[in-house]
């Protein structure tokens, strides 16, 4: 156990925890009451305000993991860890509000992949409903582990029963009141992150001294880690072979790293600029916060489509904030605790320095909501997909609302035993038998094809349903081939040098996937006929040069 | 073929880029304020 030793919590920090967990799970109890159809369950009714969706996006977007994870990665690589929040984020979500968000929302569509049958066909469809199921499913077993692993590591709890307490009382509210309770409680979740990080963002930057002081001693520690690198390169190389970036780094002008958001193309880090303009900011942003089920469902719920697109703005505004208080408490560790063993340990550590015992359970209460604000959110999104995508398409099209309701509710159930299953499944594998890696990279597998499709189906009215599902497997099917023949087994024994010279090269895999699927499509539509008339309804310029959906806004608002 | 004409742009070329980007979609459409600020001076 890391530090469960020193970080041990007291009656006070329990109390903190008890009165969140009370207010959550009594609000989300009490919203179940309104509860009465399939649409209330899944789209809150349609009387969500701009507001909480606003605040519900940023809790979902920052998962439990990410509240000590971005810290420790800022730890270990810089700054430029923030990229996934800031150009990976903000960009996406203001072309999302003003382009993408409110015509989903006048199609009166539950999910994504239903939007992707109204233009392409039922297989486009099923394939998506299919790679978001196994992803949503998936990710809230790992959600639920990693988060479990930290908390019996950080405070010395047991870790199956974090796991089934976690997964029992997210179940309990969502299951109750769907997307409504998952978006009030995210709201209220999003204010305890927010501040249980600003707590200790700010007593750590008195501790240091100042901005000033922190810039000087982030200097200090980067100094010292490039001599160290250079001596162990010139240990383990004949002279005249240490690798070029060591030197250059000992030697030039080169920024410091911790503290730069763009780094070099040939850093060592997993965050060289290309992969963060090409692949995060250009690829998975917009995959993310345009065609992520789980995100853009809460929106589809908002009271109108102007207070839907209002979601994704005061979302993007939260942004902002978010690196500062998420991100800056690991360079502010690397301040004050510069030789710890590695960057997972600085954000418990440095909460053990810096928060006084009582107050400690602020900073759980911030862990927990952001562990809770993204289970809940994955397990609606995924018995909506269930729901609608699989149980309303292929079993009984004619179900009534009641009936839908109860199915949401079963399923809802069930993901939740399965998630438990699959925690505890993954705790019996070996973590470097790499199937561990493989789920936890499973969105970026998908996500650069996916994006392809959605954003062709939505600008180009010559796209085809045929073009569209050939080029979405062979998309799929180059991201997997490009991560097999980067492991080391594979390309070492077929002779080949890796393929990616980055640590961690997700952000490529999903770059070179959306090239090969928008290729295939242009390609295969040329040569395949063209969709109906119907189906052209659904493309952005022609709906809204015939208003196709605009009077089903004003019957919707009537 | 690509990682060499990407490491032939000098890093003040790229801020230019990443900020570039930035104003281009603030015209288009102003959260974006605040973005263009912290990658001109991060």
């Amino acid at each position: 156990m890391l530090l469960a030793a020193n970080n041990h919590l007291t009656s006070p920090d329990y109390i903190v925890i008890f009165i969140y967990l009370a207010i959550t799970i009594g609000i989300g109890i009490a919203i179940g009451r309104r509860v009465k159809t399939g649409s209330d369950f899944f789209l809150g009714g349609r009387r969500l305000p701009w507001w909480a969706i606003g605040m519900s996006l940023v809790a979902t977007d920052i998962g439990g993991t990410d509240i000590i994870g971005v810290g420790g990665a800022a730890y270990s690589h810089g700054l430029a860890v923030a990229n996934f929040e800031w150009i990976g984020c903000i960009p996406a979500m203001i072309v999302g509000a003003f382009i993408f968000i409110p015509f989903f929302y006048r199609t009166g569509v539950y999910t994504i992949p239903e939007y992707l049958e109204r233009r392409y066909n039922a297989g486009v469809r099923t394939v998506m409903a299919v790679c978001w199921l196994l992803f949503m499913a998936c990710n809230l077993g790992i959600m639920l582990l990693a988060s479990a692993k930290m908390m019996s590591e950080v405070f010395g709890w047991n870790q199956p029963v974090c796991i089934l307490v976690t997964a029992v009382l997210v179940g309990v509210y969502t299951c109750v009141g769907g997307l409504a309770a998952v978006v009030y409680t995210d709201m209220i979740q999003c204010t305890v992150m927010i501040a249980g990080c600003l707590l200790v963002l700010v007593l750590g930057i008195m501790e240091v001294g100042g901005i000033d002081e922190l810039k000087a001693r982030l200097a200090e520690a980067e100094a010292r880690q490039t001599a160290a690198a250079v001596e162990v390169a010139k240990a383990e190389s004949p002279p005249n072979e240490v690798s070029s970036e060591t030197n250059s780094k000992a030697n030039s002008d080169r920024p410091l790293e911790h503290t730069s958001l763009i780094l070099p193309a040939d850093t060592k880090s997993p965050f060289p600029w290309p992969g963060i303009f090409f692949g995060l900011a250009l690829i998975l942003s917009p995959a993310y916060w345009i065609g992520n089920q789980a995100i853009v469902q809460r929106s589809l719920g908002a009271k109108s489509d102007f207070e839907a697109k209002a979601s994704y703005i005061w979302g993007a505004v939260l942004k902002n904030i978010i690196p500062i208080i998420v991100a800056v408490p690991g360079l502010i560790a690397l301040a004050l605790l510069p030789d710890l063993e590695s960057g997972d340990v600085a954000i418990p550590a440095l909460v053990n320095k810096l928060l006084p015992v009582g107050i400690r359970g602020l900073f759980v209460a911030a862990f927990l909501a952001a562990l809770m604000s993204s289970v809940d959110s994955y397990l609606n999104s995924a018995a909506t997909i269930v729901s609608n995508d699989f149980y309303k398409r292929f079993i009984d099209k004619d179900v009534s609302e009641e009936r839908l309701l109860t199915v949401g509710r079963v399923t809802t159930m069930a993901l939740v035993v399965w998630a438990v299953i699959f925690a505890f499944l993954l705790t019996l594998m070996n973590e470097k038998s790499g199937v561990y890696a493989i789920f936890q990279t499973l969105m970026a597998f998908f996500q650069g094809p996916a994006f392809a499709v959605l954003l062709f189906g939505f600008l180009w009215k010559r796209a085809t349903g045929t073009a569209a599902f050939i080029a979405l497997l062979c998309g799929i099917a180059t991201s997997i081939s490009l991560y097999t023949l980067n492991q080391e087994v594979i390309y070492t024994l077929i002779g080949w040098e890796p393929l990616f010279r980055v640590e961690e090269p997700f952000l490529y895999f999903s770059v070179w996937a959306f090239l090969v699927t928008a290729t295939l499509i242009v390609i295969i539509s040329f040569v395949t006929p063209a969709d109906s008339e119907e189906k052209l309804k659904y493309v952005y310029h022609r709906a809204k040069r015939t208003n196709e959906f605009e009077n089903a806004v004003k019957g919707a608002a009537v | 073929t690509v990682r060499e004409a990407l490491m032939a742009i000098p890093l003040s070329g790229v801020r230019v880029l990443f900020v570039g980007s930035l104003v281009a979609l603030l015209i288009w459409v102003s959260a974006l304020i605040l973005q263009i600020i912290v990658y001109s001076f991060l």
